[in-house]
């Protein structure tokens, strides 16, 4: 009987270890058992690394996915993958011929196995189209059109990070709820810009508000002047300025609105998409008081406090989310490629679709099989005067979070035939 | 459409007009002197801008020295660049100059990008001018009015320092005929740098009176240049009055159309220039060929 | 055609046949026609002396209109090439007769500016053009033949690339060709002689705007889409950089200057930070230096060492 009871002990002690010993998030392959295809794993990373979205994103996101793959290898053992992995990286320059063509390049020449980041909308949609095409993958973190997830989805393209509908469930509601319900949006007249405006007067008619009207500024803008709108709405006296221009337009406007002194006037302004470096442009206290919706924010939580610092500690800045993004991307990725024990693009997809988990920058993720949309929780963020700022790159504090289903497209609306 | 509505958008139509006025006033005085068509214009108004945020940067000098320093700092920059390469290229045809101007500006664009980034640095309005005046039912800042005043004086200073004094005299002799000039003993070369440098000082005071409205960006010039073009092939690219005028007028048009369509805002300035072309090539103002 | 024409023509076909395999074929593809793209600009500027800095216009009008053919026909490129390369026409008389009526850096101007006008409004007509997505998922088909890979798209569109140099080739060595380069040497005795000057000039504006029309259906269909970038102001200067490079007033120079800037960007893409910097560098040390362009260097070099070979030849058989 003694012996019996030791021996079911030891069995136990033995399985809870087993237990113990594997990593979260289901089964994982032991490293023998990933089989490559071409016996390399090579990563791309196409983006803009000279024009608007350089900052943003740029080689400082290349270097995010480097990290990604170093601390796989650290956690995992450096034949976690069964084989050695590459990272290329491409400069699209934000024309999508130089996207597609590099993407060819990368995925014939280069037998990459994935491309990552692509911001700028017309180049992500290329690349989507290069990726079905070769029968490769693709993870966009950066664009923000959702028609990756709508009338251009395929197969092999996935969308990580945010998307414009994110982006007015976010701040189209809160805004909304909480500051004023009349609202007057200005937008950039092209396809985003459109896109963002659709978005958001859906978001602000839902949770009990209404667009006064909207108005579509020139895109491109050669004049960098938008006083004609401000001071249309000075006339108007909306309650909110939803303003929907991005990069060097949306700094344009800010520093305008300002000077027109809308702000006195009892118009509040909301903006539609804000990156770290459009503060850094204005000046962090001709913002402060703006509320944007975010996928992430480096300052937001312990863990991602400590992907900060080792990003500011190899280059020299806070990450923005297009950086977190990207390796949170790349680490999915390679967990995929675990699972499925191959990196085969087909089996790899298999592993993604339905999968549901969380890390540092994504909460509550979903990978929808239909879409390829990566539903997770947004975050309200707030821009903070610099008195309230611990440090040079502190700009922001959250104000609340968006659960995944709110802040993601229905499937009904989205229009994906795959 | 409100009438208001209306006359404030005349005044923002003066503004981008101001700035068309002092590009293509610039543009007009160095093709003058130089007969050279200097792309790179966009560029230098982008250098004024960035030097009024350095100034301010690095030794805390505010709006009002900028004014005038950056302005200086640039044209100095820009006799060495005149110097060095323009020179060689005195005698030939234009198009030379053009093109290595038009390389200048992919050269110092990318440089700017390079050692700032691409999406801008911030410049505060100056303390003095950030009030707000009552302009019928909408409240409109000071410091727009300023940028209309300030370049419509700019203007009519360079216009009499051009037509009226001696030293518009030398100028206008030089460029019209040269070599009768020079044999009259007088130094043409010195005057001719000199004059290109205070076509450089304009782009760039355009740039400093910019950055506290516009991003203060290495690309904030490109397009512009474009638009400057057209202004000066609409005013007459030999005339000093043309371009002022085309300038403002031109500014003022466009915002008043872009009231009945925003789009209107970008193409009108070309289809004028269409217009123009086929009504009087030699431009509102011009009285000879320029080529 | 003399020999040394024939020389070239064996080795620039030679060169086309085996670029893909030493490049990759996306990259190879579009060297061949931005070279297309830069003979036509210098068909003007080095033959006609008119500095065109908006050819992008007919480029990009061909490709849009090409791309647009063969989505919504789905036409065989051949045929939606030459529906591109009526647009283009269409569109350069217009733009060719008013921007004649001035000369010299005034042309280059207004032809800078028309370009801009034709992106502008492009732009607005977003139901027809996609705005600043473009127009997307534009088929390459060919009856019978298979050409969706670049590189099958690459030796089926070769053909009418080379159609089109030859085309050049035979404007500028003819009787046309001659009066052209006449009216540029100098206009005013061109007119004495009695010919028609303003109506050579235009007739060169649009032959070339068809040569770009060309060059730019083949890219927009080659590429699956047409984008704003096709009509945008870089684009006409990245053409001029390349002829003026490779030498104008010869017309394979635009086929060498397309190939070491598109060379240079791709590789650069690749390594430095700071493409402008080195391309502008580029073109400020042609315009000073070499200001008749590469071509003639080289040819001057080539032809220096033939000179020297055949004297020492001549020397040894004493």
């Amino acid at each position: 009987m003694k012996r019996v009871l030791v021996l079911a002990m030891i069995a136990a002690v033995v399985t809870a270890a087993c237990g113990a010993a594997a990593p979260t998030g289901g089964a994982s392959a032991s490293p023998a058992q990933v089989k490559l295809n071409d016996g390399k794993l090579v990563i791309g990373v196409i983006n803009d690394q000279s024009l608007v979205y350089a900052d943003l994103s740029g080689k400082n996101a290349v270097e995010a996915v480097k990290m990604a793959v170093e601390d796989f290898k650290a956690k995992y053992g450096e034949n976690a993958l069964g084989g050695p992995v590459e990272v290329i990286t491409a400069d699209h320059q934000n024309k999508p011929d130089l996207a597609s063509s590099k993407a060819q390049e990368f995925y014939e020449r280069n037998n990459a196995d994935i491309i990552l980041d692509v911001p700028t909308s017309s180049a992500a949609l290329a690349i989507a189209k290069v990726a079905n095409d070769q029968k490769k993958l693709y993870i966009n973190i950066t664009a923000a059109t959702t028609d990756l997830t709508g009338a251009n989805c395929n197969k092999y393209t996935f969308h990580y990070a945010y998307d414009t509908f994110m982006l007015a469930a976010g701040t189209g509601k809160w805004v909304t709820e909480n500051l004023g319900k009349q609202w007057y949006i200005i937008y950039p007249n092209y396809a985003f810009g459109q896109d963002m405006e659709k978005s958001f007067r859906g978001a602000v008619t839902k949770f009990g508000g209404t667009v006064i009207q909207s108005d579509g500024s020139p895109f491109p803008n050669t004049s960098g002047d938008f006083s004609q709108l401000l001071v249309k709405a000075g006339q108007l006296k909306p309650q909110i300025l939803g303003v929907m221009q991005a990069g060097g337009d949306l700094v344009n406007v800010v520093k305008q609105y300002n000077q027109f002194k809308l702000g006195d006037q009892g118009i509040k302004l909301a903006i539609g998409l804000l990156f770290d470096t459009d503060i850094t442009a204005v000046g962090q206290d001709q913002m402060a008081g703006v509320v944007y919706t975010t996928p992430w924010v480096w300052s937001m939580d312990d863990q991602s406090k400590q992907f900060a610092d080792k990003f500011l500690k190899r280059t020299g800045i806070r990450p923005t989310f297009a950086h977190a993004g990207n390796y949170s991307a790349a680490w999915q990725y390679m967990e995929a490629i675990r699972r499925a024990g191959t990196d085969d693009a087909d089996a790899v997809v298999k592993q993604l679709e339905g999968y549901k988990f969380s890390d540092f920058f994504i909460r509550n993720g979903n990978i929808r099989a239909e879409d390829h949309w990566v539903m997770h929780d947004a975050l309200l963020a707030q821009v903070k005067p610099s008195s309230e700022a611990k440090e040079k790159f502190d700009y922001s504090k959250v104000l609340g979070t968006i659960p995944a289903e709110t802040a993601s497209r229905p499937l009904a609306d989205a229009g994906c035939k795959k | 459409m409100d009438l208001a509505y209306v006359f404030i958008q005349l005044f923002n139509g003066l503004v981008n007009g101001a700035f068309y006025a002092l590009l293509s006033l610039g543009l007009a005085i160095i093709f003058g002197v130089l007969r050279i068509v200097n792309f790179a214009h966009g560029a230098v108004y982008m250098l004024g801008a960035f030097g009024a945020y350095l100034l301010l940067q690095q030794w805390s000098v505010g709006f009002w020295p900028a004014l005038v320093l950056a302005p200086v700092g640039v044209a100095l920059l820009a006799i060495v660049v005149e110097r060095l390469f323009l020179r060689r290229l005195y005698g030939l045809d234009p198009l030379y100059g053009f093109l290595l101007t038009f390389g200048l500006t992919l050269f110092l664009q990318d440089a700017m990008r390079l050692r700032f980034g691409i999406q801008g640095q911030p410049y505060p309005t100056p303390e003095e001018l950030a009030a707000s005046v009552s302009l019928g039912p909408v409240s409109y800042p000071v410091y727009r009015l300023f940028v209309i005043v300030f370049s419509l004086i700019v203007c009519a200073v360079t216009w009499y320092v051009i037509e009226r004094t001696r030293l518009g005299m030398v100028v206008r002799a030089a460029t019209e005929r040269g070599e009768l000039t020079r044999a009259l003993g007088i130094d043409v070369d010195r005057w001719v740098t000199g004059v290109f440098a205070i076509g450089i000082a304009l782009a760039a005071l355009a740039g400093v009176l910019a950055a506290p409205m516009r991003n203060v960006a290495p690309l904030m010039g490109s397009e512009l240049i474009i638009l400057t073009f057209a202004v000066v092939v609409i005013g007459g690219l030999g005339s000093i009055v043309g371009a002022v005028a085309a300038g403002f007028l031109i500014g003022v048009l466009a915002s008043l159309g872009a009231v009945f369509n925003p789009a209107f805002e970008n193409v009108i300035v070309f289809a004028l220039m269409a217009v123009v072309l086929l009504v009087r090539p030699a431009g509102l103002f011009g009285s000879r060929e320029a080529s | 055609m003399r020999r040394r024409d024939i020389a070239l023509l064996v080795v620039g076909i030679g060169i086309a046949l085996l670029l893909p395999r030493v490049l990759y074929s996306a990259l190879a593809l579009r060297i061949v026609l931005w070279a297309l793209f830069a003979v036509s600009v210098d068909l003007l500027l080095g033959y006609g002396g008119m500095l065109s800095f908006g050819h992008a216009a007919f480029w990009g009008a061909g490709g849009y209109a090409a791309a647009l053919l063969a989505k919504s026909f789905q036409l065989p490129f051949p045929v939606a090439a030459v529906g591109g390369i009526a647009v283009a026409m269409a569109l350069a008389l217009p733009i060719g007769y008013l921007a004649i009526r001035r000369r010299g850096i005034y042309f280059a101007m207004v032809t800078l500016a028309f370009a801009q006008m034709l992106f502008y409004v492009v732009n607005e007509l977003r139901d027809l053009t996609g705005g600043e997505n473009g127009v997307q998922g534009v088929p390459k088909i060919l009856p019978g033949i298979s050409v969706g890979r670049t590189a099958d798209f690459y030796y089926a569109a070769l053909p009418l690339v080379f159609l089109g140099l030859f085309i050049a080739y035979r404007i500028v060595h003819s009787p046309f060709g001659h009066v052209l380069v006449s009216i540029r040497d100098n206009e005013a005795r061109a007119q004495a002689l009695g010919y028609p000057t303003q109506r050579y000039k235009l007739i060169a504006f649009v032959l070339s705007g068809g040569l770009a029309g060309l060059a730019g259906s083949l890219f927009a269909i080659g590429n699956s889409f047409a984008s704003l970038e096709l009509l945008h102001w870089t684009t006409s200067g990245s053409a001029v950089l390349m002829t003026v490079l490779g030498g104008m007033g010869t017309l394979w120079g635009g086929g060498i200057g397309a190939a070491i800037v598109l060379l240079l960007e791709d590789s650069l893409s690749s390594v430095t930070e700071a493409p402008g910097v080195v391309t502008g560098a580029i073109l400020i040390a042609s315009v000073l230096g070499f200001r008749r362009g590469l071509a003639p260097a080289l040819q001057g070099a080539a032809l220096r060492v033939w000179d020297r070979l055949r004297a020492e030849r001549a020397a040894r058989q004493v």
